[in-house]
């Protein structure tokens, strides 16, 4: 009996273990490479945020194929994958452990993406006449967000985001010194009416003075752990508003008053992120905000040719950030203009980490830091795909350029929120 | 009173002798230089193009220097007599040039721009130094230091006026695409031989520029020379249509006669046949023309425009004697009758040149009268015109007509090689590729319905053949889908749609089917059903060629937005 009973305590182990192992082997999961061989990779990117928004557990292999996500195997994630031509590969459990063993033997690292990110980008409730790079980007992806503009930001409660986008506004209040050449077209007059009405309704009395609320409050997010991202003329104009809390460093057609003669002297980089000992374009004339630009597309005479930059590389295991901010599957990417295209090396605080950089040249492309307990990204230029982006030009359509390594750097920084939050070590 | 003018004619003579003298040592001296170049003897070329400037010529002398100095490898030599020239001739633009030129190339930028302000201080009021070196700038793509230079030319004359040329090129180099047409109206209007150069300098401007180029150089008024500027960027962007549009407005006169000519060249070779016609009547308005009116006839049809190519067959046989009228103007009005289905008037015409023509020209002709025929709905009374002809089976007309009997084995064999592409030869190919069937009735009536632009009556017909032929009943359905789409009857395509998908799910229809229920739903405003269609499409038929348009078009509905 005592045999018996032991054989069949033998027989249900043996059994229960060839069931755990059969499904163990049978167990698939999906890999959605980021190399040359992904065929979308921006609507990857989207991939990977319907993921988590299910609840899916998702995982990033930085510096693997391009930096590849792993996801489960779900019929609902496979039909998206297919509506949305994106390439994915069946990955077996021996085929996944061998690839954690390559991650583990090399500069690679895998990543658990934990929740979809709450994201918001900053933009004008009627579109101006020119594309924001992150909106096409996240729709292009299927990525969703919530826009706000100056009252939401100035009245709610921004710790519902994860992460906020910021383009190509003009914190200084003086709408990129465009009055210069665009003051009598109806778009200009619009958006002057519009901020001069926010303005107003929010107790300010001009145009600059609600921008540096607004550029105090982005701060504010940033300080209590939020993730900012900018691009374009917001980078440099972000930066000016913060620094320029106690000084009139606005044009006289913006606020009234011409600008304080000792600006320069004046403002204060300790509250700001990335700049310091930045000079000021005391010209209202001259369409250029400050010497942070490389490039000052604007400004004829000092206007830089464009080159290429180069991402830089990052230890994965030791710098998880600023790795996962560079996943893309070309290193050298054609530079583009935009309001603001490059930052001056010279005008960098130290820690400041710089992510992408140009042989040679006296600026760098794309930088990154902690401030409090978030932290915020810039990313030069208008558009990846339109070096030359002029107002007036119609937006990009990402359908020609689902493999845009300059918009996989937009979407990394999407997914970087959704990173399990381990000590970072940048 | 003679002697006096031979004295003087002497005194002449003598007086230029010493001058046609040196003129013709000059030359001999400069033959003698390129023969040494040409020879390849760089070392004695040397020496020749010394010569030639001992001899008067720097400029001449010089340029061979510097192209044989630089087969030497030795380009900065060049300078040593420059600068020794220079001296001599401080406002020589010929040996500035050269200097510059000369500098830049064996990469002493900082002497080249002392050079440049020595020369500007030797011309301060002239513009040349400043064009010159900002021509030789923009040439080798360097936008900004040109940019640069110009601007000192701005500070130092008080404007760029002299300077347009350059500022227009810079601006376009610089990728300042709407600046550029500013600067090249300008230029423009001032001097009007620089259409070809402004053409040059803006066709690379991206496409989603252009309506910004377009605007300036449209804004009334409009010089003669800008409107013909911004005709052929049109053209050079591969838009004939708008460049007629543009060229349509200059006032008639000679040089818009010729633009006008110039342009319906282009658009005949490039198959524009709607701009190359309309080129064509104003050319013929403004000068009647026997040749230019046949040009017009020939692109009308092409166009496929009978009716107007008829008016223009009469504008020519009213002006071209009647054996040129009979060789090249028969052909296309007995062809434009044909296709709008006057077989009468095809078979008064051809009685009425019957004498005059050969056999060969009689047989060809009866195949146009049979298509008038077949296209009037008269079967049998093409049949008898084509009776005059070989009567070959293989013959396309003849094939025609079997497949409208439903005799599709003559068919099959006469449109092996068909001489036009036309969507109906296309449809019928690959129908009979696709059946092996040899004769089919409900075939035939449908393309003969086809034929006499009876769609209501083809589309039915394609769809009773499918029953009929159901090797190919997939492809007969389509062709009934698409008669019905064609003419925005979604309603009646929807069905057919429907049954290809249920019935012939694998066939090479179904994609295509998907797709085009998946727009009919979008044109009806209800976007969730286009994009369960299109859904359906890029999962049911992931390999099919149409899955890249579906993905586009399935973002569309899903955004609103094609990205």
């Amino acid at each position: 009996m005592t045999s018996g009973r032991s054989f069949l305590r033998v027989l249900v182990a043996g059994v229960a273990w060839i069931a755990c192992a059969t499904t163990m082997l049978g167990a698939q999961h999906v890999l959605v490479p980021m190399d040359d061989m992904q065929a979308n990779h921006l609507k990857a990117y989207g991939l990977a945020f319907t993921a988590l928004k299910t609840g899916t557990k998702t995982e990033w292999f930085l510096n693997y194929r391009g930096g590849a996500f792993l996801l489960p195997e779900d019929p609902a994630l496979r039909r998206k994958a297919a509506l949305d031509g994106i390439t994915v590969e069946s990955v077996s459990d021996a085929t996944l452990a061998g690839i954690r063993k390559e991650i583990a033997a090399g500069n690679m690292d895998a990543v658990a993406l934990e929740k979809a990110p709450r994201i918001a980008i900053y933009s004008p409730p009627k579109s101006p006449p020119w594309d924001d790079a992150v909106t096409l980007a996240l729709k292009y992806a299927g990525i969703e967000f919530t826009q706000i503009w100056d009252d939401e930001v100035l009245k709610s409660d921004l710790t519902k985001f994860d992460w906020i986008h910021l383009h190509h506004e003009d914190f200084t209040g003086q709408m990129n010194k465009l009055y210069l050449g665009f003051r009598d077209t109806p778009w200009f007059i619009e958006q002057r009416d519009r901020d001069m009405g926010t303005a107003q309704r929010n107790g300010l009395p001009h145009v600059p003075a609600l921008k540096k609320a607004v550029a105090a409050k982005l701060r504010d997010f940033v300080d209590k752990g939020g993730f900012l991202f900018a691009m374009c003329g917001a980078t440099e104009t972000i930066e000016l508003a913060m620094g320029a809390q106690n000084v009139d460093i606005a044009g006289a057609y913006s606020d009234g008053t011409p600008m304080d003669a000792d600006a320069d002297a004046k403002m204060d980089w300790i509250h700001t992120f990335a700049f310091q000992n930045v000079h000021l374009e005391m010209s209202p004339g001259v369409n250029a905000m400050s010497d942070i630009d490389g490039h000052q597309v604007n400004v004829p005479a000092r206007r830089q040719p464009l080159g290429q930059f180069t991402l830089f590389n990052f230890s994965a295991k030791f710098d998880p950030v600023a790795t996962m901010l560079l996943q893309d599957h070309r290193k050298v990417i054609p530079d583009y203009y935009g309001v603001t295209t490059s930052f001056a090396k010279a005008v960098l605080k130290p820690g400041v980490t710089i992510l992408a950089t140009e042989d040679g040249a006296p600026w760098v492309k794309y930088i990154h830091g902690d401030y409090g307990k978030g932290s915020w990204t810039y990313l030069g230029g208008h558009d990846p795909e339109d070096p030359q982006h002029n107002i007036g030009a119609a937006p990009t359509d990402l359908a020609l350029h689902p493999n845009s390594p300059g918009y996989r750097l937009i979407l990394n920084n999407v997914l970087f929120p959704a990173a399990k939050k381990k000590p970072l070590k940048t | 009173m003679v002697v006096r003018a031979l004295v003087l004619g002497a005194c002449v003579a003598l007086m230029l002798r010493p001058e046609s003298v040196r003129a013709q040592a000059q030359d001999q001296l400069i033959q003698r230089a390129i023969d040494l170049e040409n020879a390849g003897k760089w070392r004695e070329a040397v020496s020749a193009w010394r010569s030639v400037i001992s001899a008067g010529q720097p400029g001449q002398g010089v340029l061979g220097l510097e192209r044989v100095f630089s087969q030497l490898g030795q380009d900065d030599s060049v300078l040593v007599a420059l600068d020794t020239l220079i001296r001599q001739r401080p406002t020589d633009r010929m040996l500035r040039g050269a200097q510059l030129r000369v500098l830049r190339a064996v990469g002493r930028d900082p002497a080249a721009r002392s050079a440049f302000d020595d020369w500007v201080r030797a011309q301060p009021h002239d513009a040349t130094p400043y064009r010159e070196f900002a021509g030789q700038l923009l040439m080798e793509g360097r936008a900004l230091l040109a940019d640069t230079i110009l601007q000192a030319a701005t500070h130092a004359l008080g404007s760029t006026k002299e300077l347009r040329i350059e500022v227009a090129q810079l601006r376009a180099g610089l990728g300042l695409w709407h600046e550029a047409a500013v600067a090249w109206r300008e230029a423009l209007a001032q001097e009007g031989f620089l259409e070809q150069a402004a053409q040059y300098s803006l066709q690379p401007a991206p496409t989603d520029t252009r309506d910004s180029i377009r605007a300036i150089l449209r804004a009334a008024p409009a010089p003669l020379s800008v409107r013909k500027t911004l005709g052929m960027l049109e053209m050079g962007w591969g838009q004939p249509r708008e460049a007629w549009r543009t060229f349509a407005t200059l006032a008639p006169a000679d040089s818009a006669y010729d633009t006008w000519s110039d342009f319906a060249s282009d658009a005949e070779r490039a198959t524009a046949w709607g701009p190359a016609r309309d080129a064509l009547a104003a050319m013929l308005t403004a000068r009647p023309s026997g040749p230019v009116a046949v040009r017009a006839a020939a692109a009308a049809l092409n166009a496929g425009e009978p009716l107007s190519a008829l008016t223009f067959v009469a504008a020519a046989g009213a002006i071209l004697p009647a054996a040129t009228v009979r060789a090249q103007v028969l052909p296309l009005e007995l062809k434009a009758l044909s296709q709008l289905g006057r077989a009468r008037d095809v078979e008064t015409r051809l009685a009425a040149n019957a004498a005059q023509l050969d056999p060969a020209a009689v047989r060809s002709y009866a195949r146009v009268l049979a298509w008038a025929w077949i296209r009037s709905g008269q079967v049998d009374k093409a049949r008898a015109a084509l009776a005059q002809a070989s009567g070959d089976d293989a013959d396309e007309v003849t094939a025609w007509l079997a497949l409208f009997d439903g005799d599709l084995v003559t068919a099959r064999n006469g449109l092996r090689h068909p001489t036009e592409n036309t969507p109906e030869v296309l449809n019928a190919m690959a129908l009979l590729g696709r059946t092996k069937a040899d004769s089919s009735r409900a075939i035939g009536t449908a393309f003969l319905a086809l034929a006499r632009n009876d769609s209501g009556q083809a589309a039915q017909r394609f769809e009773r053949a499918a029953d009929e032929l159901t090797d190919a009943a997939p492809l007969l359905l389509a062709l009934a889908a698409r008669i019905h789409a064609a003419r925005r009857r979604d309603a009646l395509a929807i069905p057919i749609w429907q049954r290809i998908l249920q019935r012939h799910g694998t066939s090479p229809e179904a994609a295509e089917s998907d797709l085009e229920w998946a727009r009919a739903l979008g044109r009806a405003g209800d976007t969730a059903g286009a994009v369960d269609r299109l859904e359906h499409l890029i999962l049911t038929y992931p390999q099919s060629a149409l899955v890249p348009q579906a993905r586009r078009e399935l973002d569309l509905a899903r955004t609103g937005v094609s990205s």
